[in-house]
C-alpha cells in the first residue's frame, strides 16, 4: 500500500486540493454543524451548574467532575457498562459466526457437490434470524419484559411446563440476574444482523482454501479458525465496534429504561452511564452533572474503540 | 467464485442422517466423522435458535389479536375470537398510514445522502495525503462515540436558529450528520482495500477527480456502500431520541415516535392488545421488505467477490 | 461482506494487500487520547463566545398585552392572544382537558388555542424553558416531569396568587382559593406564600382490594395488623396471596407505609422523615412498620414473583385474585379498568396499623394533589393559562373530568349528581372517615431521586423481596437521607 499510494499520490497531484475541498466541505459542515458543534457545547456545559430548565448558570469549574469521582452510583454505573462493552459484543459475535459457521459449512457433502456447503435451509435461517432486527429495539425490551414476568411470563411459564417448578427465578427482580438478563435481550436482538454480515463474508471466501486445509488433513472445526476467522477478521471487528458502541449507547439505555427496576435495579444492579445521564438530565433537573457523566461516557467509549482496533490489528493473519 | 450461494435442498436427502455413499471416498476419514456430527448438531443449534427468535414475534403476533384480560391471564392460548378492534384502534392511535410515509420519507432521503456524503468524504480521506486528513478522519470516527442524549439541548437550538424545526429536510439533514461517523470509518476502510490501478489509469486517461470517483471508484464500492447502507438502514429507521426532540409537530412524526407514544400510554392506560396490534403493524413492512430484498441483499453484501 | 471480500479478488494475488502499510485502521489508543485532548482544548477559547449564545437565553418572547379585567374576565386575558396549552398524556387521557379547552375557546372566540398532548414533557419543553418561549399553561406530570424544586429555584414559573384570589368560575362571591380541596394550595408553596403549583387531581392513596373477594373470605378489612396477618393465613389457606405490589417500582409500596408511620408514630415522624432530620428513619415507629411488612414476606404472604412485576403487571395479578390487598393510587381503577371482572367491586381503605397504641385513629390515610399544573414566568400569556386553570377548576370540568377519568379533582366537591363508580365511592367514603386525619408524605415532590431510586428501589424493595432486614433497610435509608441532606445540588425544603 505504501509504495502504491505513493505513485497514486505523484500521478494525482493535479487540482487535488480543490477537490480535496469539493468533497469534504459539505460533509464536513454538516458534520460540524449538528455534531461537533453542541457536543462542544455541552462539554461546555459539563464545566457549570446548569440545570437544563432555564437560562442562566455559572461556571463551576471541575465541580462536577469532583463529584462525580466521589459517586458511588457513577461508578456503579461504569462498571456495568464496560461490562456491556466487552460482553454483548464478544457473546453477540461470538455467537453469530458460529450460527453463521453452521449455516454456510455445517452442511452434508454431497456427492459432486462443492467441499464446503451450508446446511439445508440456510436461506430460510437468514431470514428468520434477521426478524428481530426489524422491531425498534424499545419493542424489544417491552416484549421481554413480558417474557420475564416471573408469574406468568413465558420463560417461567416453560420451565413449569417442563417439569421445573421449582427454578421460578425472578429474573429482573434479582440482583444477581437481572443484568444478565438484560445483556440477553441485546444479544438476542442483534446476533440475527451479524449472521446475515458474517455469512454473506463467507460466501466469498474461495472455495480452494478450503479445500486445500481439508486436504492438509484440517477438519471442519479447524478450517473455521484457520481460513473463515482470519479472512472475516476486518468485519468482525468493524462489527465489534459498532456493537460495542450501541451496547454502551442506545441499545443498553432502551433495555435498561424499559425493562429494568426502578429502572436501573434492583438496588443498582443495572444501572448504566447512558441511563444515569438520562436520569440527571430529564428527571433530576442537573443537566451540567449530566453532562458531565457524559463526557465520562465519551471517554469510555472512545477508549474501547481504540482498544479493539488494537487488538484487531495485532490479530490480524496474513495468507 | 459463486458457489457461494446456499444450495438448493435436495428433497430426496434427509438432512440428518449420515450415509457412507455420501461421502466422496477422497476425503480423509476423520473430516466423514467431523462432517456428520457436526450436521446433526448445526442442525440442531440452528433450529433452536430460530425458534428462540421467532417464538416471541409469533406470540406478538397471536397477542395482538387478544384482548387486554387474556393477555394476561392465559398469556399461551390463542384468543378466542379475533380482536381486530386492537388493530383498528392502533392505526388510528398511532397514526401508522401517516406516519409510515413521514418515516419512508425521512429515512430515504438521509440514506441516500449518508451514502453520497459518507462515500466522498471517505473516498478523500481514504486515499488523498493532505495536512489535517488524520485530524479529520479522528473527528469524524470519534463522533462514533458521541452520546447523542448528551447532545439533544444544544442541537435544538442549532436546528431552531436554522428554521430547520419541525420539518422534514432538517431531520433528514440531522440524521445525515448523525450518520456520518460511521459511515466514514466504514467506507475509508473499504475505501483502502480497492485497487488503486484502476483510478490511476482512469486519471491518466484526463478523467477528472471527480469523474474517477463517481464513475469507477463508487460502483467499485458498491459492496460497501450496501453493507454500510444497511446498517444505516435499521439504525435511522429506529431512530428515536433525534426525532423526540427536533420533531415535535404531530403531523410529521415518524413510526417510532408513533409506536412509542403507544408504548408510553400503555403504561398509563392498560392497552396492552393496541400496543400489540401497532407493533406488528411496524413490523410487518419491514419485514416483508427483507424478505422480498434478502436474496438482493445478500448479493449485494457478497459482491464484492464476484465482480 | 464488502471490506474484506474485496481483499480476496484479483488484486490478492499481487499480493498487494488493502492497507498493512499505514496500517491507520489501527487507531492507536494514545492517539485517540491526544486527539481527545485536543478536542477539550479547543472549546476553551471559544466558550466566551459560547456562553453569548450556548442557552439561547435572553430572546424572551414577547408578552401579549394583558386585556381589561371585569366581572366575566377578572384575570385581564387578552381576547385575541393565543393562548398554548400542553397536557401531559397519560393516565387521564387528553379529552378532559380537550373539553376545558372547548370552554375557554367559547369565552373567547377571538383567540387561539394551541393544545398538544405529550408523554415527553421534559425533552419536549426544555428546550423552550431555555430560551424563553415556554407554553402558557403546562400539565408537568409523568416520568418526564421537569424538577419542580429546579423550575422554583430558576424563577421559572409565574406566581398563581391572582388565579387563587379570582372569583370562581361558578360563583363570582367565592375566590378559586376557598373551592379547592384542604391541602392543594399548601402543596403548591414551596418556601414562602406564593403558589407555583396546582395539584389538579386529587389522588387517594391507600390499600386497594375486592370487595368480593373479602367477603368471600368472611372478613372485614382488618385494622390491626393482627387482624392483617390473621386475613392473610386465612387468604393463603384458600391459595391467595395476602399482598402483591408493584416490584419493579417499590416506591408504590408507601402509599400504604408511609400513612401507616403517620398512624402509628404521628404526623411528626413523616415531617421529620420529609424534613431530612437526622435520624428520623431511627424512629420506633419506623421500625415497627418496616417489620410489619417484613413479617408478610417472611410468612408468605406476599405473591410469589412479585419482586419482578411492573405496575400493570401486579396489578393484574391482583384483579385476577391471585392477591387480596395493593397499595396504590386511586387511577388504579382507570388503569385496571380493561382487566378488573365486573363484579369486581373495588374498595380502598386506609392502611392498618398495629394495635390500639397507635397515635392517630384507624382512618389516616394519604391523599393529595396529583397532575400539577403549572403557568410559567415568562410565558407570552400568563393569564390565558391561568384562566383556562380557572376554567378547569369549574363545578361543571370537574364534573366531567370525574366522569370520565374516574377520579376526584382539586375542586372541593364536584361529586353530586354523577355516578361515581365503585372505587371513586370507596375513595370518597375513606375521605369522610379520615376526617382530619389526611396525611401529606412529600418526599415524592420534593426529592424524587431519593424517593424513588434509593428508598424505594434500593432500601424497601430490597427489604420486601427479602433480601434485606428492616434493620439493615432502615440503617441504608438514614444513609440515603443523610447523603441527600448534605448534596448540595438539591435545593431542600422544610414543612412550613
Amino acid at each position: 500500500m505504501a509504495a502504491r499510494a505513493q505513485i497514486g499520490v505523484a500521478v494525482m497531484q493535479h487540482g487535488k486540493y480543490r477537490f480535496i475541498v469539493g468533497f469534504l466541505a459539505v460533509p464536513l459542515g454538516l458534520y460540524a454543524l449538528f455534531v461537533v458543534w453542541p457536543f462542544v457545547q455541552s462539554i461546555y456545559y459539563s464545566f457549570t451548574d446548569w440545570t437544563g430548565l432555564s437560562p442562566d448558570f455559572e461556571m463551576v469549574g471541575f465541580a462536577n467532575y469532583a463529584r462525580m469521582l466521589d459517586d458511588d452510583i457513577f461508578w456503579k454505573s461504569l462498571q456495568h457498562s464496560l461490562l456491556f462493552a466487552l460482553l454483548v459484543p464478544v457473546v453477540t459475535i461470538g455467537l453469530a459466526l458460529f450460527l453463521s459457521f453452521m449455516i454456510n459449512v455445517g452442511g452434508r457433502r454431497r456427492r459432486g457437490g462443492p467441499v464446503i456447503s451450508g446446511v439445508r435451509g440456510s436461506a430460510f435461517y437468514k431470514i428468520v434470524y434477521f426478524f428481530p432486527q426489524v422491531l425498534s429495539i424499545a419493542i424489544i425490551a417491552l416484549l421481554f419484559a413480558f417474557a420475564y414476568n416471573p408469574d406468568s411470563g413465558a420463560i417461567n411459564s416453560f420451565l413449569r411446563a417442563v417439569g421445573l417448578d421449582g427454578i421460578q427465578p425472578l429474573w429482573l427482580g434479582d440482583p444477581d440476574l437481572a443484568l444478565w438478563a438484560v445483556m440477553a435481550v441485546i444479544v438476542w436482538s442483534t446476533v440475527g444482523f451479524f449472521v446475515v454480515l458474517f455469512s454473506a463474508g463467507m460466501a466469498s471466501i474461495p472455495l480452494d482454501l478450503y479445500e486445500a486445509a481439508l486436504l492438509d488433513g484440517a477438519n471442519r472445526i479447524t478450517t473455521f479458525f484457520r481460513i473463515t476467522l482470519p479472512l472475516l477478521w476486518d468485519t468482525v471487528q468493524s462489527g465489534w465496534v459498532y456493537m460495542g458502541i450501541l451496547a454502551l449507547g442506545a441499545e443498553s439505555f432502551a433495555v435498561v429504561h424499559i425493562m429494568t427496576t426502578g429502572p436501573g435495579g434492583p438496588d443498582y444492579s443495572t444501572t448504566v452511564m447512558v441511563l444515569y445521564v438520562y436520569q440527571k438530565a430529564f428527571r433530576d433537573g442537573q443537566a451540567a452533572y449530566a453532562t458531565t457523566i457524559g463526557v465520562a461516557l465519551l471517554l469510555v467509549t472512545l477508549a474501547f474503540a481504540a482498544a479493539v482496533m488494537k487488538l484487531g490489528r495485532r490479530e490480524r493473519l496474513e495468507y | 467464485m459463486k458457489t457461494t450461494e446456499p444450495p438448493a435442498p435436495v428433497p430426496a436427502e434427509s438432512g440428518i442422517t449420515v450415509t457412507k455413499a455420501d461421502v466422496p471416498a477422497g476425503a480423509p476419514p476423520e473430516e466423514k466423522k467431523a462432517g456428520g456430527v457436526l450436521n446433526v448438531f448445526s442442525h440442531g443449534i440452528l433450529v433452536i435458535w430460530a425458534i428462540m427468535v421467532a417464538l416471541p414475534l409469533l406470540w406478538a403476533v397471536m397477542t395482538s389479536f387478544k384482548d387486554d384480560a387474556s393477555i394476561f391471564g392465559s398469556p399461551w392460548s390463542l384468543p378466542d375470537t379475533l380482536h381486530f378492534e386492537n388493530w383498528a384502534r392502533a392505526w388510528t392511535q398511532a397514526h401508522m398510514g401517516d406516519y409510515f410515509l413521514n418515516t419512508v420519507l425521512v429515512v430515504g432521503g438521509s440514506l441516500i445522502g449518508t451514502l453520497v456524503l459518507g462515500s466522498m468524504a471517505a473516498y478523500v480521506l481514504a486515499r488523498f495525503e493532505f495536512p489535517g486528513n488524520r485530524f479529520i478522519y479522528y473527528l469524524f470516527i470519534g463522533g462514533m462515540s458521541f452520546p447523542i442524549m448528551l447532545a439533544l439541548v444544544p442541537l435544538f437550538y442549532v436546528v431552531n436558529n436554522m428554521g430547520l424545526l419541525n420539518t422534514i429536510h432538517g431531520l433528514i439533514l440531522v440524521y445525515i450528520a448523525y450518520s456520518l461517523p460511521f459511515t466514514v470509518f466504514f467506507l475509508t476502510a473499504f475505501f483502502r482495500t480497492l485497487p488503486s490501478s484502476v483510478a490511476e489509469a482512469a486519471f491518466v486517461d484526463g478523467a477528472s477527480h471527480s469523474r474517477t470517483f463517481f464513475q469507477i471508484m463508487l460502483p467499485m464500492a458498491k459492496p460497501g456502500l450496501v453493507s454500510v447502507g444497511i446498517f444505516n438502514f435499521l439504525g435511522q429507521w429506529n431512530q428515536y431520541m433525534l426525532p423526540t426532540v427536533l420533531n415535535t409537530d404531530e403531523d410529521k412524526h415518524v413510526l417510532t415516535q408513533g409506536l412509542v407514544q403507544l408504548a408510553v400510554s400503555q403504561g398509563y392506560k392498560g392497552d396492552w392488545s393496541g400496543l400489540f396490534a401497532g407493533l406488528v403493524m411496524a413490523m410487518l413492512p419491514v419485514l416483508a421488505a427483507y424478505i422480498v430484498f434478502q436474496r438482493q441483499v445478500v448479493q449485494g453484501l457478497t459482491a464484492g467477490a464476484l465482480k | 461482506m464488502g471490506s474484506n471480500s474485496a481483499e480476496y479478488d484479483g488484486t490478492r494475488e499481487h499480493g498487494t494487500r488493502g492497507r498493512t502499510g499505514h496500517g491507520t485502521t489501527g487507531v492507536g489508543r494514545r492517539d485517540l487520547i491526544k486527539r481527545s485532548a485536543a478536542l477539550g482544548l479547543i472549546s476553551v477559547p471559544t466558550m466566551s463566545f459560547l456562553s453569548a449564545c450556548a442557552s439561547g437565553g435572553g430572546d424572551d418572547q414577547e408578552k401579549a398585552e394583558t386585556g381589561k379585567k371585569t366581572a366575566k374576565n377578572p384575570l385581564g386575558v387578552n381576547d385575541t392572544a393565543q393562548m398554548e396549552f400542553v397536557l401531559f398524556d397519560g393516565g387521564f387521557g387528553k379529552e378532559y382537558a380537550e373539553d376545558a379547552v372547548k370552554v375557554y375557546e367559547k369565552a373567547f372566540p377571538g383567540a387561539k388555542v394551541k393544545f398538544s398532548a405529550t408523554q415527553k414533557i421534559q425533552s419536549t419543553l426544555q428546550p423552550r424553558f431555555n430560551q424563553g418561549t415556554p407554553p402558557d399553561l403546562i400539565d408537568n406530570s409523568g416520568a418526564e416531569q421537569m424538577d419542580m424544586g429546579t423550575l422554583v429555584g430558576k424563577k421559572q414559573l409565574a406566581d398563581l396568587t391572582p388565579l387563587l384570589d379570582a372569583p370562581s368560575y361558578d360563583d363570582p362571591g367565592t375566590k378559586v382559593r376557598d373551592t379547592l380541596r384542604p391541602g392543594i394550595v399548601e402543596m403548591g408553596q414551596f418556601d414562602g406564600e406564593q403558589v407555583w403549583i396546582l395539584y389538579y387531581a386529587y389522588t387517594v392513596y391507600g390499600v386497594w382490594y375486592s370487595q368480593k373477594a373479602l367477603d368471600s373470605l368472611d372478613e372485614q378489612y382488618p385494622e390491626t395488623w393482627d387482624q392483617m396477618l390473621a386475613v392473610c393465613a386465612k387468604a393463603k389457606k384458600k391459595g391467595m396471596a395476602g399482598w402483591t405490589y408493584a416490584g419493579k417500582y417499590p416506591y408504590y409500596l408507601p402509599f400504604s407505609l408511609y400513612p401507616m408511620i403517620g398512624k402509628v408514630g404521628g404526623r411528626e415522624v413523616l415531617d421529620a422523615i420529609d424534613n431530612l432530620e437526622p435520624n428520623a428513619w431511627k424512629h420506633p415507629a419506623v421500625k415497627a412498620c418496616f417489620e410489619a411488612y417484613y413479617e408478610l414476606q417472611q410468612k408468605g404472604y406476599v405473591l410469589k414473583g412479585t419482586p419482578g412485576l411492573d405496575h400493570i403487571q401486579s396489578q393484574t395479578a391482583w384483579a385476577k385474585g391471585d392477591a387480596l390487598f395493593i397499595p396504590n393510587g386511586s387511577w388504579v381503577e382507570n388503569e385496571s379498568a380493561n382487566v378488573m371482572p365486573d363484579d369486581f367491586d373495588l374498595a380502598v381503605s386506609a392502611p392498618t396499623g398495629l394495635d390500639s397504641s397507635d397515635k392517630l385513629p384507624f382512618g389516616t390515610i394519604w391523599a393529595s394533589g396529583g397532575e400539577p399544573f403549572v403557568v410559567p414566568a415568562k410565558a407570552a400569556n400568563a393569564p390565558g393559562g391561568m384562566e383556562q386553570l380557572r376554567i378547569m377548576l369549574s363545578e361543571a370540568s370537574s364534573k366531567n373530568f370525574t366522569g370520565k377519568v374516574k377520579s376526584l379533582t382539586a375542586y372541593n366537591g364536584g361529586t353530586d349528581g354523577i355516578e361515581l363508580t365503585p372505587g371513586l365511592k370507596s375513595g370518597v367514603a375513606a375521605l369522610d372517615v379520615a376526617g382530619e386525619n389526611v396525611v401529606n408524605p412529600r418526599l415524592q415532590d420534593w426529592y424524587v431521586q431519593l424517593q424513588k431510586e434509593k428508598i424505594g428501589v434500593s432500601g424497601i424493595g430490597e427489604m420486601m423481596a427479602g433480601r434485606a432486614t428492616p434493620a439493615e433497610t432502615i440503617k441504608k435509608i438514614q444513609a440515603f437521607a443523610d447523603e441527600t441532606a448534605k448534596d448540595s445540588s438539591v435545593k431542600h425544603y422544610k414543612h412550613q
